[in-house]
């Protein structure tokens, strides 16, 4: 009898089976939140690109006149998208195979391995407002700890305004960026690569095959789909990249370190006016960059493997 | 059975009716306010709440406190929502509140006569009044009398250089090891500018100087050009620290009077709010010789007697608020004469509020008087490059007058491009 019970139990809560009224009770809450809190402001910023918001709930249709002095007056706006670009490209690669290095470091259990895997995971754990004051001390000309090692060991000529150099601040900044997230990439490379059959590494060593050949023909091979998940997925985070600008640099100097979603932030609340219309203009441009991006990223790579976001 | 639970009803509404009553005439006025790390203005501001809840039994006054961007934020996104507080924190450049009609008229609802009616003015917009002056602060250039000394520099009896001594005093700093002026933009967009924009209201004198900011002089102008090519010869001579990019407004006080120690530090004369408190919460140290002299004059100035005075820290009333008139009165809790003179005494800064101070006493008397001294005979000019400039210009203020050229990162004539490019309407 209690079998049955737990026969009939089973098929209540099969969702294959269940009517289509359950289904929406149990999808609603998760819907609802999605359009509201996602589908909503989407179409919203949307609807604000075409329109000067004014206060008081007053919309004046513009058409395409934030897009077209976005495009063609903002020079702005352009410094932003290259210092993006150049952010997105530079740091992903270097966080995703930074990540593969100290992944293989562990691997290979390098002398004091787990002291190194707590070391390099710790700033995953962090804060981008606390990484970015540390980071702001660490760069800081007089006192910071970069120009005092410099310093220390006869290497004062090298001494640097870190952060205050257009030259080199979007660099510094990107240092700091990699150095929060090489753990977290390291730690899913870890996993993935603990997670590589033993018999095809095995015989690798049988067929007295070297650790550079069995990393090239083989852990590199297999560790494909992680790589290429972690590419997009960090391409697509460093896109919108925001806090640890705003907390280092504020964009400056000379909007040397300006970003798309810092600027957007700038121009919906620091220039002297309510309009979320012009800020949202450039929302949508770069929304849809970055669309075509992950569009183009997928066909490129999703040729052998299933993305998974 | 009924006659019991009758006895219950009435019972719960003889509990409950006092209750109701009493909720009726509570009222809880909500106050946003920036400026959270000033002590002394904590203080002021939270006397003021407590003095209007004892006069008005039933009012809670609930003050917020902020840093200046994130109240910015929560303000931009509460208020065209329809929330927001009753009262906030508001600067004479935030316009952009008054254009969306957020800000309440004060005509008719606060109490002017305690207000100095030039402190009025200032928030004065198509005949009406939208916020009351707190804080008024002159632009002042603090120094180390010590240090003055031991380069072997007098200042003048004016307290004035003239632009080549300012020049020559800035060299002799620096040969002796000296940063010659402490100041630093790494979170204000105004504090790298001191130098350059009061040098430039003593060039063009005020009604050029204004036209300059709101478009209608060039950049090319040749007395402007002059006052760059000065500026960059200050730069070029090592003025200001290495880290003068990232360097925050509070820890360029830090670095004037503490570590490393610098002989000059242009400020608003708010410089109080973070000098004048214990050292080990980053005040000055009690025995430092901090003088103050008049910006350096200009060569041909138009005008070298003036300096910029402001508004600062001011408070306007949500004209969605449902308690207008106890807005009204917590602004006037604040700016009774009484509380004006507290203002000065306590916080050792020019005040908007009337107030009958003749005689200065405390520990910083002395700083006081000499303040009043160096504003004899001045003329002022009353806001800045951020209440004059909007959009583009605004931001390119910010970016390239603020930060790159005092930075040293722009030669004169693209730092006047730039400026000219975001700017200049002719």
């Amino acid at each position: 009898m209690l079998q049955g019970l737990g026969q009939r139990g089973r098929r209540e809560i099969d969702a294959r089976r269940a009517a289509p009224g359950t289904l929406t009770l149990f999808l609603a809450p998760a819907l609802l939140l999605y359009a509201g809190f996602t589908l909503y402001p989407v179409l919203r910023t949307f609807y604000n690109s075409v329109h000067t918001i004014k206060p008081h709930g007053v919309e004046e249709f513009v058409g395409l006149a934030n897009f077209s002095e976005l495009l063609h007056t903002d020079f702005v706006f352009w410094k932003a998208v290259g210092n993006t670009a150049l952010f997105t490209i530079v740091a992903t690669v270097a966080d995703v195979f930074g990540g593969l290095l100290l992944a293989l470091v562990l691997f290979s259990r390098a002398p004091l391995a787990p002291l190194l895997r707590i070391l390099w995971f710790t700033p995953v754990l962090m804060s981008y407002v606390v990484v970015g004051i540390i980071w702001v001390w660490i760069y800081d000309y007089d006192w910071g700890l970069a120009n005092q090692i410099l310093r220390a060991i006869g290497l004062g000529a090298f001494e640097q305004s870190w952060l205050g150099d257009p030259h080199i601040a979007l660099w510094s900044v990107m240092a700091t960026h990699v150095w929060k997230w090489l753990g977290f990439n390291m730690i899913i490379f870890l996993a993935a690569l603990y997670a590589l059959p033993g018999e095809v590494l095995g015989a690798a060593e049988l067929d007295n095959c070297g650790w550079l050949a069995k990393l090239n023909f083989i852990i590199i091979p297999m560790l494909r789909p992680t790589i290429v998940n972690l590419l997009v997925l960090s391409f697509i985070g460093k896109m919108m990249v925001f806090d640890l600008i705003w907390i280092m640099t504020g964009g400056g100097p000379l909007w040397s370190t300006e970003t798309v979603s810092t600027y957007v932030y700038k121009r919906a609340f620091d220039w002297n006016t309510f309009d979320l219309g012009y800020p949202s203009a450039i929302a949508v441009v770069w929304f849809i960059i970055i669309l075509i991006f992950i569009v183009l990223m997928t066909r490129l790579l999703r040729q052998r493997d299933r993305l998974e976001f | 059975m009924k006659t019991f639970i009758a006895a219950i009803v009435m019972t719960m509404a003889a509990i409950a009716m006092p209750r109701t009553a009493a909720k009726a005439e509570d009222v809880t006025l909500t106050v946003w306010t920036h400026e959270a790390d000033e002590d002394a203005k904590v203080a002021f501001r939270e006397l003021a709440a407590r003095n209007l809840e004892k006069a008005l039994p039933g009012v809670t006054v609930k003050m917020t406190w902020y840093e200046k961007n994130p109240m910015l934020a929560a303000l931009k996104t509460a208020l065209p929502a329809g929330q927001g507080p009753d009262v906030f924190y508001v600067e004479p450049d935030w316009t952009e509140y008054v254009d969306a009609g957020y800000l309440e008229p004060l005509d008719n609802l606060v109490n002017w006569n305690n207000i100095q009616p030039w402190a009025r003015q200032v928030w004065v917009h198509n005949g009406k009044t939208y916020g009351v002056a707190q804080e008024a602060y002159t632009n002042e250039l603090y120094y180390n009398k010590d240090l003055l000394k031991k380069l072997g520099v007098e200042l003048p009896a004016n307290a004035q250089f003239t632009q080549e001594q300012f020049l020559d005093l800035v060299k002799k700093a620096k040969a002796a090891g000296v940063t010659p002026i402490a100041q630093g933009v790494g979170d204000r967009p105004f504090p790298g500018a001191y130098i350059l924009g009061e040098a430039l209201l003593r060039k063009l004198g005020k009604d050029d100087y204004r036209n300059l900011f709101t478009g209608k002089l060039s950049f090319d102008d040749p007395r402007v050009v002059d006052v760059f090519k000065w500026v960059k010869q200050l730069v070029d001579a090592g003025a200001y620290p290495k880290d003068f990019m990232t360097l925050k407004l509070g820890e360029s006080h830090y670095y004037f009077y503490t570590k490393p120690g610098a002989l000059m530090l242009p400020m608003g004369s708010w410089y109080t709010g973070r000098a004048f408190v214990p050292v080990d919460k980053g005040g000055q140290p009690q025995d430092f010789p901090l003088g103050i002299m008049q910006f350096p004059a200009m060569d041909g100035g138009a005008c070298n007697q003036c300096k910029t005075s402001n508004v600062g820290a001011s408070f306007g009333i949500n004209a969605a608020s449902k308690h207008k008139e106890l807005a009204a009165a917590f602004i006037d809790a604040m700016s009774t004469p009484e509380m004006g003179k507290r203002w000065i005494e306590t916080i050792y800064l020019q005040t908007g509020i009337k107030a009958d101070v003749k005689q200065f006493s405390g520990p910083h008397a002395a700083y006081f008087t000499e303040l009043m001294e160096r504003q004899n005979g001045t003329d002022y000019f009353i806001g800045g490059p951020l209440d004059l400039t909007r959009g583009q210009c605004k931001d390119s203020f910010g970016q390239v007058m603020n930060s790159a050229f005092p930075g040293g990162l722009l030669p004169v004539d693209q730092a006047i491009k730039m400026m000219n490019a975001a700017c200049y309407k002719g």
